[in-house]
Protein backbone atom coordinates (compact mmCIF):
# COMPACT_ATOMS: atom_id res chain seq x y z
CA UNK A 1 0.00 0.00 0.00
CA UNK A 2 2.80 2.40 0.59
CA UNK A 3 6.27 1.81 -0.84
CA UNK A 4 9.21 3.90 -0.93
CA UNK A 5 12.16 3.41 -2.98
CA UNK A 6 15.97 4.72 -2.85
CA UNK A 7 15.08 8.05 -0.51
CA UNK A 8 17.53 10.26 -0.20
CA UNK A 9 17.41 13.84 1.64
CA UNK A 10 20.55 16.28 2.85
CA UNK A 11 20.07 18.51 5.37
CA UNK A 12 23.23 21.49 4.13
CA UNK A 13 25.70 18.99 2.81
CA UNK A 14 24.94 16.03 5.47
CA UNK A 15 23.31 13.02 4.56
CA UNK A 16 20.34 12.31 6.44
CA UNK A 17 18.33 9.60 4.99
CA UNK A 18 20.45 7.53 2.31
CA UNK A 19 18.62 5.24 0.50
CA UNK A 20 15.75 4.24 1.99
CA UNK A 21 13.26 1.90 0.30
CA UNK A 22 10.09 0.34 3.01
CA UNK A 23 7.41 -1.57 2.37
CA UNK A 24 3.66 -0.93 3.93
CA UNK A 25 1.04 -3.15 3.48
CA UNK A 26 -2.60 -2.37 4.49
CA UNK A 27 -3.40 -2.97 8.04
CA UNK A 28 -0.02 -2.96 9.13
CA UNK A 29 1.65 -1.46 12.20
CA UNK A 30 5.07 -0.40 11.23
CA UNK A 31 7.11 0.80 14.31
CA UNK A 32 10.81 2.56 13.10
CA UNK A 33 13.18 2.24 16.53
CA UNK A 34 17.17 3.16 16.68
CA UNK A 35 19.32 5.29 17.87
CA UNK A 36 18.63 9.31 18.46
CA UNK A 37 19.46 11.81 15.11
CA UNK A 38 19.15 8.45 12.80
CA UNK A 39 16.63 10.04 10.67
CA UNK A 40 13.38 8.14 11.61
CA UNK A 41 11.46 11.24 12.15
CA UNK A 42 12.94 12.63 9.08
CA UNK A 43 11.41 9.67 7.40
CA UNK A 44 8.66 9.73 8.32
CA UNK A 45 7.56 13.75 7.31
CA UNK A 46 8.96 12.76 4.20
CA UNK A 47 5.71 10.53 3.76
CA UNK A 48 3.71 13.87 4.11
CA UNK A 49 6.01 15.91 2.33
CA UNK A 50 7.28 18.09 5.56
CA UNK A 51 10.33 17.77 4.14
CA UNK A 52 11.41 17.52 1.07
CA UNK A 53 13.45 14.86 0.29
CA UNK A 54 16.55 15.04 -2.61
CA UNK A 55 15.78 12.02 -4.28
CA UNK A 56 13.25 9.06 -4.04
CA UNK A 57 10.20 7.85 -4.84
CA UNK A 58 6.74 6.86 -3.18
CA UNK A 59 3.96 4.77 -3.94
CA UNK A 60 0.81 5.35 -1.51
CA UNK A 61 -2.35 3.29 -3.24
CA UNK A 62 -2.95 4.88 -6.47
CA UNK A 63 -0.88 7.62 -6.08
CA UNK A 64 2.80 7.07 -7.61
CA UNK A 65 4.95 10.30 -7.47
CA UNK A 66 8.93 11.02 -7.76
CA UNK A 67 9.94 13.40 -5.38
CA UNK A 68 12.24 15.49 -7.61
CA UNK A 69 9.24 16.36 -9.77
CA UNK A 70 6.32 16.05 -7.34
CA UNK A 71 3.84 19.28 -7.40
CA UNK A 72 2.34 20.96 -5.01
CA UNK A 73 -1.13 19.49 -6.26
CA UNK A 74 0.32 15.79 -6.37
CA UNK A 75 2.10 17.04 -2.79
CA UNK A 76 -1.88 17.99 -1.52
CA UNK A 77 -3.18 14.54 -2.46
CA UNK A 78 -0.53 13.06 -0.40
CA UNK A 79 -1.57 14.89 2.49
CA UNK A 80 -5.09 14.15 1.98
CA UNK A 81 -4.92 10.60 2.18
CA UNK A 82 -2.80 10.34 5.39
CA UNK A 83 -2.92 12.05 8.86
CA UNK A 84 0.47 12.95 11.11
CA UNK A 85 -0.34 13.01 15.15
CA UNK A 86 3.05 15.26 16.25
CA UNK A 87 5.27 15.16 19.05
CA UNK A 88 4.16 18.33 20.44
CA UNK A 89 0.60 17.38 19.45
CA UNK A 90 0.37 20.57 17.43
CA UNK A 91 -3.47 21.14 18.10
CA UNK A 92 -4.71 24.67 16.46
CA UNK A 93 -4.45 27.01 19.30
CA UNK A 94 -7.09 29.55 18.36
CA UNK A 95 -9.60 26.57 18.23
CA UNK A 96 -11.57 24.50 20.51
CA UNK A 97 -11.18 20.47 20.72
CA UNK A 98 -14.51 20.13 18.73
CA UNK A 99 -13.30 22.52 15.78
CA UNK A 100 -9.99 21.02 15.98
CA UNK A 101 -11.21 17.64 15.22
CA UNK A 102 -14.14 19.22 12.78
CA UNK A 103 -12.67 21.44 10.80
CA UNK A 104 -10.67 19.58 8.52
CA UNK A 105 -13.39 17.19 7.60
CA UNK A 106 -15.51 20.53 6.76
CA UNK A 107 -12.73 22.16 4.77
CA UNK A 108 -10.45 19.89 3.37
CA UNK A 109 -12.88 17.31 2.87
CA UNK A 110 -16.01 19.11 2.25
CA UNK A 111 -18.67 17.26 4.48
CA UNK A 112 -21.97 18.26 5.72
CA UNK A 113 -21.06 20.05 9.15
CA UNK A 114 -24.04 17.72 10.60
CA UNK A 115 -21.98 14.39 9.60
CA UNK A 116 -18.40 16.09 10.58
CA UNK A 117 -19.75 16.85 13.77
CA UNK A 118 -21.26 13.29 14.54
CA UNK A 119 -17.91 11.82 13.35
CA UNK A 120 -16.53 14.34 15.68
CA UNK A 121 -18.24 13.24 18.71
CA UNK A 122 -17.61 10.14 17.20
CA UNK A 123 -13.80 9.65 17.33
CA UNK A 124 -13.78 11.91 20.60
CA UNK A 125 -15.74 9.88 22.73
CA UNK A 126 -13.30 6.80 21.44
CA UNK A 127 -10.24 8.72 23.59
CA UNK A 128 -12.58 9.39 26.09
CA UNK A 129 -12.75 13.97 25.88
CA UNK A 130 -16.18 14.31 25.41
CA UNK A 131 -15.93 16.46 28.31
CA UNK A 132 -14.22 18.52 27.07
CA UNK A 133 -15.70 19.75 23.39
CA UNK A 134 -15.27 23.36 24.18
CA UNK A 135 -11.69 23.76 25.75
CA UNK A 136 -9.07 25.00 24.05
CA UNK A 137 -5.92 23.04 23.86
CA UNK A 138 -4.45 25.59 25.89
CA UNK A 139 -6.65 24.62 29.00
CA UNK A 140 -5.84 20.39 28.43
CA UNK A 141 -3.17 18.50 29.81
CA UNK A 142 -0.55 17.09 27.74
CA UNK A 143 -2.05 13.59 27.44
CA UNK A 144 -5.52 15.09 27.03
CA UNK A 145 -3.91 17.37 24.18
CA UNK A 146 -2.69 14.34 22.23
CA UNK A 147 -5.35 12.11 22.42
CA UNK A 148 -7.73 14.90 20.62
CA UNK A 149 -4.85 14.79 18.31
CA UNK A 150 -5.20 11.37 17.42
CA UNK A 151 -9.01 11.90 17.72
CA UNK A 152 -8.32 14.49 14.71
CA UNK A 153 -6.12 12.40 12.59
CA UNK A 154 -8.74 9.62 12.94
CA UNK A 155 -11.62 11.86 12.16
CA UNK A 156 -10.35 12.16 8.31
CA UNK A 157 -10.50 8.52 7.96
CA UNK A 158 -7.00 8.73 6.39
CA UNK A 159 -5.36 5.41 4.52
CA UNK A 160 -2.27 5.93 6.71
CA UNK A 161 -1.34 7.67 9.98
CA UNK A 162 1.39 8.69 10.94
CA UNK A 163 2.66 9.11 14.87
CA UNK A 164 6.25 11.02 15.47
CA UNK A 165 7.07 9.85 18.69
CA UNK A 166 3.75 11.01 20.15
CA UNK A 167 4.54 10.31 23.61
CA UNK A 168 8.29 11.59 23.94
CA UNK A 169 7.35 15.57 25.53
CA UNK A 170 4.45 13.74 27.87
CA UNK A 171 4.82 13.27 31.50
CA UNK A 172 5.41 9.79 32.49
CA UNK A 173 2.21 9.59 34.29
CA UNK A 174 0.40 10.56 31.22
CA UNK A 175 1.87 8.51 28.68
CA UNK A 176 -0.02 5.39 29.20
CA UNK A 177 -3.06 6.64 28.58
CA UNK A 178 -2.36 7.66 25.11
CA UNK A 179 -0.28 4.20 24.73
CA UNK A 180 -4.20 3.10 25.57
CA UNK A 181 -5.31 4.97 22.80
CA UNK A 182 -3.11 4.06 19.88
CA UNK A 183 -3.18 0.39 21.02
CA UNK A 184 -6.95 0.69 20.24
CA UNK A 185 -6.19 2.52 16.70
CA UNK A 186 -4.02 -0.01 15.74
CA UNK A 187 -6.47 -3.11 16.60
CA UNK A 188 -9.12 -1.34 14.35
CA UNK A 189 -7.43 -2.13 11.44
CA UNK A 190 -5.48 1.40 10.33
CA UNK A 191 -2.07 1.44 9.01
CA UNK A 192 -0.04 2.98 10.92
CA UNK A 193 3.75 4.05 10.76
CA UNK A 194 4.90 4.80 14.12
CA UNK A 195 8.06 6.32 15.70
CA UNK A 196 8.42 5.05 19.35
CA UNK A 197 10.89 4.74 22.16
CA UNK A 198 8.81 2.96 24.38
CA UNK A 199 9.94 -0.72 23.32
CA UNK A 200 8.00 -2.94 25.10
CA UNK A 201 4.78 -0.87 23.52
CA UNK A 202 6.59 -1.29 20.22
CA UNK A 203 6.94 -4.92 20.50
CA UNK A 204 3.18 -5.76 21.41
CA UNK A 205 1.12 -3.28 18.69
CA UNK A 206 3.90 -3.77 15.79
CA UNK A 207 3.43 -6.01 13.27
CA UNK A 208 6.97 -4.99 11.75
CA UNK A 209 9.88 -3.46 13.46
CA UNK A 210 12.16 -1.44 11.19
CA UNK A 211 15.96 -0.58 12.92
CA UNK A 212 17.21 2.56 11.58
CA UNK A 213 20.91 3.47 12.19
CA UNK A 214 22.84 6.34 10.86
CA UNK A 215 20.63 7.45 7.90
CA UNK A 216 19.53 3.80 6.67
CA UNK A 217 17.81 0.65 7.32
CA UNK A 218 20.00 -1.77 8.98
CA UNK A 219 17.31 -4.87 9.49
CA UNK A 220 13.47 -5.19 9.61
CA UNK A 221 11.34 -7.86 10.44
CA UNK A 222 8.59 -9.45 12.49
CA UNK A 223 8.85 -7.98 16.58
CA UNK A 224 9.85 -11.60 17.47
CA UNK A 225 12.84 -11.44 15.20
CA UNK A 226 14.44 -7.80 15.84
CA UNK A 227 13.75 -7.90 19.40
CA UNK A 228 14.54 -12.02 20.16
CA UNK A 229 16.47 -13.40 17.50
CA UNK A 230 18.05 -10.93 15.43
CA UNK A 231 21.81 -11.24 14.96
CA UNK A 232 22.95 -8.05 13.88
CA UNK A 233 25.66 -6.48 16.26
CA UNK A 234 23.88 -2.88 15.75
CA UNK A 235 20.73 -3.71 16.46
CA UNK A 236 21.43 -5.83 19.35
CA UNK A 237 23.64 -3.49 20.65
CA UNK A 238 20.82 -0.91 20.70
CA UNK A 239 18.46 -2.78 22.30
CA UNK A 240 20.54 -4.21 24.66
CA UNK A 241 21.47 -0.09 25.57
CA UNK A 242 17.67 -0.23 25.97
CA UNK A 243 17.52 -2.63 28.26
CA UNK A 244 20.26 -1.93 30.94
CA UNK A 245 18.89 1.36 30.81
CA UNK A 246 15.33 -0.31 31.44
CA UNK A 247 17.19 -2.22 34.35
CA UNK A 248 18.98 1.27 36.18
CA UNK A 249 14.97 3.07 35.63
CA UNK A 250 15.85 5.56 33.65
CA UNK B 1 -8.37 81.60 29.21
CA UNK B 2 -10.94 82.01 27.05
CA UNK B 3 -13.45 79.19 27.21
CA UNK B 4 -16.10 81.19 24.87
CA UNK B 5 -13.74 81.38 22.22
CA UNK B 6 -12.72 77.78 22.33
CA UNK B 7 -16.13 76.76 22.15
CA UNK B 8 -16.81 78.98 19.12
CA UNK B 9 -13.55 78.33 17.13
CA UNK B 10 -14.72 74.48 17.81
CA UNK B 11 -17.04 73.97 15.21
CA UNK B 12 -14.61 75.82 12.40
CA UNK B 13 -11.82 73.32 13.37
CA UNK B 14 -14.11 70.21 13.69
CA UNK B 15 -15.53 71.13 10.01
CA UNK B 16 -11.92 70.43 8.72
CA UNK B 17 -11.52 66.66 10.59
CA UNK B 18 -13.07 64.68 7.46
CA UNK B 19 -9.90 65.43 5.85
CA UNK B 20 -7.74 64.37 8.44
CA UNK B 21 -9.96 61.44 8.88
CA UNK B 22 -10.16 60.69 4.96
CA UNK B 23 -6.18 60.68 5.25
CA UNK B 24 -5.91 58.54 8.46
CA UNK B 25 -8.26 56.03 7.16
CA UNK B 26 -6.83 55.85 3.40
CA UNK B 27 -3.02 55.26 4.79
CA UNK B 28 -3.81 53.03 7.42
CA UNK B 29 -5.65 50.90 5.33
CA UNK B 30 -3.39 50.70 2.06
CA UNK B 31 -0.64 51.25 4.23
CA UNK B 32 -1.60 47.90 6.49
CA UNK B 33 -2.45 46.10 2.81
CA UNK B 34 0.94 47.30 1.23
CA UNK B 35 3.15 46.35 4.69
CA UNK B 36 0.87 42.68 4.39
CA UNK B 37 2.57 42.29 0.59
CA UNK B 38 6.42 43.60 2.12
CA UNK B 39 6.13 40.87 4.93
CA UNK B 40 4.72 38.26 2.89
CA UNK B 41 7.93 38.79 0.70
CA UNK B 42 10.53 39.12 3.54
CA UNK B 43 8.79 36.32 5.41
CA UNK B 44 9.64 34.21 1.16
CA UNK B 45 13.34 35.38 1.68
CA UNK B 46 13.24 35.66 -2.19
CA UNK B 47 17.03 36.50 -3.28
CA UNK B 48 17.14 39.75 -5.32
CA UNK B 49 14.11 41.04 -3.77
CA UNK B 50 14.94 41.00 0.15
CA UNK B 51 17.59 43.19 0.06
CA UNK B 52 16.02 46.23 -1.44
CA UNK B 53 13.15 45.34 0.87
CA UNK B 54 15.67 45.11 3.47
CA UNK B 55 16.95 48.93 1.95
CA UNK B 56 13.58 50.64 1.52
CA UNK B 57 12.46 49.67 5.13
CA UNK B 58 15.93 50.97 6.73
CA UNK B 59 15.29 54.04 4.52
CA UNK B 60 11.71 54.22 5.70
CA UNK B 61 12.60 54.35 9.51
CA UNK B 62 15.40 56.50 9.62
CA UNK B 63 14.09 59.46 7.81
CA UNK B 64 11.63 62.03 9.68
CA UNK B 65 8.01 62.19 8.16
CA UNK B 66 7.95 65.17 7.95
CA UNK B 67 11.14 64.83 5.37
CA UNK B 68 9.63 62.14 3.30
CA UNK B 69 6.67 64.15 2.73
CA UNK B 70 8.19 67.07 1.31
CA UNK B 71 10.56 64.44 -0.60
CA UNK B 72 7.33 63.31 -1.78
CA UNK B 73 5.59 66.42 -2.53
CA UNK B 74 7.99 67.74 -4.53
CA UNK B 75 10.35 64.92 -5.39
CA UNK B 76 7.32 63.19 -7.40
CA UNK B 77 6.39 65.27 -10.03
CA UNK B 78 10.27 65.56 -10.43
CA UNK B 79 10.75 62.01 -11.06
CA UNK B 80 7.52 61.98 -12.93
CA UNK B 81 8.55 64.26 -15.29
CA UNK B 82 12.11 62.18 -15.75
CA UNK B 83 9.66 59.79 -16.94
CA UNK B 84 7.72 62.37 -19.81
CA UNK B 85 4.94 61.93 -17.37
CA UNK B 86 3.11 65.04 -16.79
CA UNK B 87 2.37 64.39 -12.89
CA UNK B 88 2.59 68.49 -11.78
CA UNK B 89 -1.49 67.66 -10.81
CA UNK B 90 -0.65 65.69 -8.24
CA UNK B 91 -2.32 67.33 -5.41
CA UNK B 92 -1.35 67.56 -1.90
CA UNK B 93 -3.90 65.32 -0.31
CA UNK B 94 -2.74 62.19 -2.74
CA UNK B 95 1.06 63.41 -2.01
CA UNK B 96 0.11 63.32 1.86
CA UNK B 97 -1.44 59.54 1.46
CA UNK B 98 1.06 58.48 -0.70
CA UNK B 99 3.96 59.90 2.10
CA UNK B 100 1.91 57.69 4.99
CA UNK B 101 1.27 54.57 2.92
CA UNK B 102 4.91 54.21 1.87
CA UNK B 103 5.81 55.03 5.58
CA UNK B 104 3.63 52.86 7.39
CA UNK B 105 3.80 49.92 4.31
CA UNK B 106 7.30 49.89 5.67
CA UNK B 107 6.89 50.18 9.75
CA UNK B 108 3.45 48.07 10.10
CA UNK B 109 6.06 45.14 8.12
CA UNK B 110 8.10 45.62 11.47
CA UNK B 111 5.02 44.95 13.33
CA UNK B 112 3.35 42.04 11.76
CA UNK B 113 6.99 40.10 10.66
CA UNK B 114 7.22 39.09 15.07
CA UNK B 115 3.68 38.18 15.03
CA UNK B 116 4.00 35.80 11.98
CA UNK B 117 7.23 34.09 13.41
CA UNK B 118 5.44 33.92 16.48
CA UNK B 119 3.20 31.57 15.61
CA UNK B 120 4.92 27.75 16.19
CA UNK B 121 6.17 25.98 13.36
CA UNK B 122 3.95 23.25 14.54
CA UNK B 123 0.90 25.01 13.72
CA UNK B 124 1.83 25.38 9.57
CA UNK B 125 3.03 21.62 9.28
CA UNK B 126 -0.40 20.24 11.51
CA UNK B 127 -2.27 22.43 8.90
CA UNK B 128 -0.27 20.95 6.04
CA UNK B 129 -0.15 17.84 7.35
CA UNK B 130 -4.00 17.54 7.22
CA UNK B 131 -3.97 18.80 3.94
CA UNK B 132 -5.24 22.35 3.71
CA UNK B 133 -4.19 24.80 1.13
CA UNK B 134 -1.94 27.99 2.13
CA UNK B 135 -4.12 30.34 1.70
CA UNK B 136 -6.69 28.67 3.78
CA UNK B 137 -4.18 27.66 6.87
CA UNK B 138 -2.93 31.36 6.77
CA UNK B 139 -7.04 32.75 7.03
CA UNK B 140 -7.80 29.67 9.23
CA UNK B 141 -4.78 29.62 11.66
CA UNK B 142 -2.19 31.81 11.19
CA UNK B 143 -3.63 35.06 10.95
CA UNK B 144 -6.12 34.82 14.38
CA UNK B 145 -3.09 33.40 16.15
CA UNK B 146 -0.75 36.39 14.87
CA UNK B 147 -4.04 38.90 16.08
CA UNK B 148 -3.34 38.92 20.00
CA UNK B 149 0.40 39.37 19.15
CA UNK B 150 0.33 42.24 16.60
CA UNK B 151 -2.65 44.24 17.86
CA UNK B 152 -0.73 46.06 20.30
CA UNK B 153 1.27 47.37 17.81
CA UNK B 154 -1.11 48.32 15.01
CA UNK B 155 -2.58 49.97 17.88
CA UNK B 156 -0.19 52.22 18.53
CA UNK B 157 0.72 52.65 15.20
CA UNK B 158 -2.38 54.36 14.55
CA UNK B 159 -1.84 56.25 16.81
CA UNK B 160 1.79 57.65 15.39
CA UNK B 161 -0.16 58.28 12.06
CA UNK B 162 -2.73 60.30 13.62
CA UNK B 163 -0.29 62.58 15.28
CA UNK B 164 1.86 62.56 11.54
CA UNK B 165 -1.19 64.28 10.01
CA UNK B 166 -0.70 66.56 11.66
CA UNK B 167 2.27 67.46 9.73
CA UNK B 168 0.36 67.46 6.07
CA UNK B 169 -0.62 71.49 6.74
CA UNK B 170 3.14 72.22 5.64
CA UNK B 171 1.99 71.40 2.19
CA UNK B 172 -0.78 73.46 2.14
CA UNK B 173 -3.61 70.89 3.41
CA UNK B 174 -6.23 72.69 5.42
CA UNK B 175 -6.47 69.83 8.00
CA UNK B 176 -7.48 70.53 11.58
CA UNK B 177 -3.50 72.19 12.25
CA UNK B 178 -3.86 74.14 9.26
CA UNK B 179 -7.22 75.32 9.99
CA UNK B 180 -5.61 76.10 13.49
CA UNK B 181 -3.14 78.06 11.74
CA UNK B 182 -5.71 79.96 9.73
CA UNK B 183 -7.55 81.01 12.88
CA UNK B 184 -4.49 82.43 14.24
CA UNK B 185 -3.48 84.14 11.70
CA UNK B 186 -7.26 86.08 11.34
CA UNK B 187 -6.82 86.37 14.95
CA UNK B 188 -3.28 88.65 14.73
CA UNK B 189 -1.67 85.78 17.07
CA UNK B 190 -4.05 86.21 19.77
CA UNK B 191 -5.43 83.01 21.85
CA UNK B 192 -3.13 80.74 20.54
CA UNK B 193 -3.29 78.86 23.63
CA UNK B 194 -6.90 78.46 23.18
CA UNK B 195 -6.80 77.48 19.80
CA UNK B 196 -3.86 74.61 20.11
CA UNK B 197 -5.73 73.39 23.46
CA UNK B 198 -8.82 72.84 21.19
CA UNK B 199 -6.75 71.20 19.02
CA UNK B 200 -5.39 68.93 21.65
CA UNK B 201 -8.92 68.05 22.69
CA UNK B 202 -9.97 66.85 19.18
CA UNK B 203 -6.56 64.63 18.18
CA UNK B 204 -7.36 63.64 21.86
CA UNK B 205 -10.97 62.16 21.01
CA UNK B 206 -9.48 60.95 17.41
CA UNK B 207 -7.17 58.36 19.29
CA UNK B 208 -9.90 57.58 22.15
CA UNK B 209 -11.45 56.55 19.22
CA UNK B 210 -9.06 54.67 17.39
CA UNK B 211 -8.43 52.83 20.67
CA UNK B 212 -11.74 51.70 21.24
CA UNK B 213 -11.30 50.52 17.51
CA UNK B 214 -8.78 47.94 18.79
CA UNK B 215 -9.70 47.16 21.89
CA UNK B 216 -12.59 46.02 20.25
CA UNK B 217 -10.74 43.90 17.47
CA UNK B 218 -8.71 42.04 20.72
CA UNK B 219 -12.08 41.89 22.17
CA UNK B 220 -12.25 39.34 19.31
CA UNK B 221 -9.06 36.91 19.80
CA UNK B 222 -9.08 33.90 20.58
CA UNK B 223 -6.78 34.57 23.68
CA UNK B 224 -9.54 36.84 24.99
CA UNK B 225 -12.15 34.30 24.21
CA UNK B 226 -10.03 32.06 26.54
CA UNK B 227 -9.44 34.45 28.89
CA UNK B 228 -13.57 35.31 29.22
CA UNK B 229 -14.37 31.53 29.71
CA UNK B 230 -12.15 31.82 32.71
CA UNK B 231 -13.44 34.62 34.12
CA UNK B 232 -17.21 33.56 33.22
CA UNK B 233 -15.94 30.24 34.87
CA UNK B 234 -15.06 31.56 38.08
CA UNK B 235 -17.79 34.65 38.41
CA UNK B 236 -20.34 31.68 38.12
CA UNK B 237 -18.87 29.54 40.59
CA UNK B 238 -18.34 32.53 42.90
CA UNK B 239 -22.46 33.16 42.04
CA UNK B 240 -23.34 29.49 42.46
CA UNK B 241 -21.15 29.28 46.20
CA UNK B 242 -22.90 32.91 46.93
CA UNK B 243 -26.30 31.43 46.38
CA UNK B 244 -25.67 27.86 47.52
CA UNK B 245 -24.65 29.87 51.15
CA UNK B 246 -28.34 32.02 50.80
CA UNK B 247 -29.82 28.91 50.64
CA UNK B 248 -28.26 27.36 53.64
CA UNK B 249 -29.05 30.33 55.68
CA UNK B 250 -32.56 31.04 54.48
CA UNK B 251 -32.80 26.86 55.69
CA UNK B 252 -31.62 27.78 58.72
CA UNK B 253 -33.69 30.83 59.44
Amino acid sequence: MLAIRDLHLSFNGNEILKGIDLTVNKGDVVTLIGPSGTGKTTLLRCINCLENPSKGEITLSDLQLNYETISKKDILKLRRKTAMVFQQFNLFKNKTVLENVMEAQIIVQGKKKEEAYKKSIEELEKVGLLDKLESYPSELSGGQQQRVSIARALALEPELILFDEPTSSLDPELVGEVLRVIENVARSGVTIVLVTHEMSFAQSISTKIVFMDKGVIVEEGSPQFIFEDSNNERTKAFLNHFKSNQTVGV
Amino acid sequence: MDIGYMIEIFPKLISTLPISLLIILTSSILGLMLSIVITALRIKRIKFLSPILEAYISFMRSIPILLLLFLVYYGLPVFFSLLNLNMNDLSAIVSAMITLIIFNGAYLSEILRPAYLAVEKGQHEAADSLGYTSFTKIRKFIIPQMAPVALPGLGNAVIYLIHDTSLVFTIGIVDIMGKANLIMANSYGENKVEVFLTIAIIYWMVCLLSDRFIKLCENHTYLRKIENKRAFNSQSLKLHQKFTKRNIKSNLD
